[in-house]
């Protein structure tokens, strides 16, 4: 069967990339050095086959059609569609029917009803961290978009519900792959809104205890306490509840956090460890 | 739930195309005439009225949209600060 090769995350924002060129040398070195080391431990999982949970900024979805949750289960996604990605130099992404199919198979045998594209565009969100953590070539990726931009959105506990099934769909997918989760998003960050590049130290700090600590409860009272007040962004932070129990909810190491009002997100990078 | 107003976010959302937010900074009447925005909101959108825009969409299409328009990010900001 297949193995969990290991469980990151990193945080995200366009300005990385489109006001890059602005960014002075000490600024690009804290954004350039977390995003390396994550990089670095995430090639030597050697994964086969990345999963990749993050948001969905209005590139694929609008309020006709808005799911919850969708797996992305082409042979092909599409690249960043946003202009200020051009540089990232990825047209289209590999994917991986194979895994994908069986995701959805086994969350629709499990009780979830996601939604399904054959052909998502993946925006900054997906494409940052990858461009970011220099993986070249790109491993091929199964995304998963969870709603985190516009209400309703699914609970925290449901997000703990989707990672615990994607830990059991990666053990059950016959072959010897190696399988990575990607978590993409948060933390603390406020967009278009008037408290937009307010960042939430406070409630980032409790995240980071929340993870470090393990466990399913205690991260769902925090965020359930907490969330509703940390800025409209913060609710990515559903892609590494996902991540979190997809791990097993045994605890991550912080491998970096620092707040960057340029890029008006609290920036976190982090891997878990499954086997510990 | 808070309102939303769908055309409004209808006009935002495909002013993310970068053919289509030209051709709004070149004539925005003209391709506001092509969605069915109730007129005191069709005003405030002329207005760059972002205090009457903002709880009618969601923020990151608010965003994008004042972007696309051409407005200064410091601009935005100021006004959705209020």
């Amino acid at each position: 069967m297949a193995e969990l090769a290991g469980v990151f995350a990193a945080s995200h924002a366009p300005l990385i990339a489109r006001d890059w060129h602005l960014f002075d040398e000490p600024l690009r070195a804290k954004l350039t050095a977390p995003y390396r080391r994550l990089g670095a431990r995430l090639r030597a999982a050697r994964p086969d086959i990345v999963v990749e949970i993050a948001p969905d900024h209005w590139s694929n979805f609008f309020l006709n059609n808005l799911p919850s949750v969708c797996i992305g289960i082409g042979a092909t996604h599409l690249g960043p569609p946003e202009p200020f990605m051009a540089g990232f130099g990825h047209t289209t992404l590999a994917g991986e029917p194979q895994f994908a199919t069986h995701l959805l198979e086994s969350a629709l045998a499990g009780g979830f009803e996601p939604s399904v594209s054959h052909r998502l565009a993946l925006d900054h969100g997906f494409c940052i961290p990858l461009w970011r953590m220099e993986r070249d070539p790109l491993p091929p990726i199964v995304p998963i978009v969870i709603n985190s931009l516009e209400p309703p959105m699914p609970t925290i506990a449901r997000c703990i519900a989707w990672g615990n099934l994607l830990a059991s769909a990666i053990a059950s997918f016959p072959g010897s792959a190696r399988i990575a989760v990607v978590a993409s998003g948060g933390l603390s960050h406020s967009i278009g809104e008037p408290t937009m590049g307010a960042i939430d130290e406070s409630f980032d700090a409790g995240c980071i205890r929340a993870f470090e600590a393990g466990g399913e409860r205690a991260v769902v009272d925090y965020l359930d306490r907490t969330l509703p007040a940390a800025g409209n962004g913060s609710h990515e932070v559903r892609n590494w509840v996902a991540a979190h129990a997809a791990a097993g909810s045994r605890g991550f190491e912080l491998i970096e956090y620092a707040a960057i009002p340029e890029v008006y997100v609290g920036c976190a990078w982090a891997a878990w460890n499954p086997a510990a | 739930m808070k309102r939303t107003d769908y055309v409004l976010s209808q006009l935002f959302f495909d002013l993310q195309s970068v053919a289509a937010a030209t051709a709004y900074r070149a004539d925005r009447a003209a391709v506001l005439d092509r969605y069915a925005l109730d007129p005191d909101i069709r005003a405030a959108v002329l207005a760059d009225d972002v205090a009457t825009l903002a709880p009618l969409v969601n923020p990151y299409l608010l965003r994008y949209y004042c972007s696309a328009a051409g407005m200064p990010e410091a601009v935005f900001l100021e006004k959705i600060r209020g």
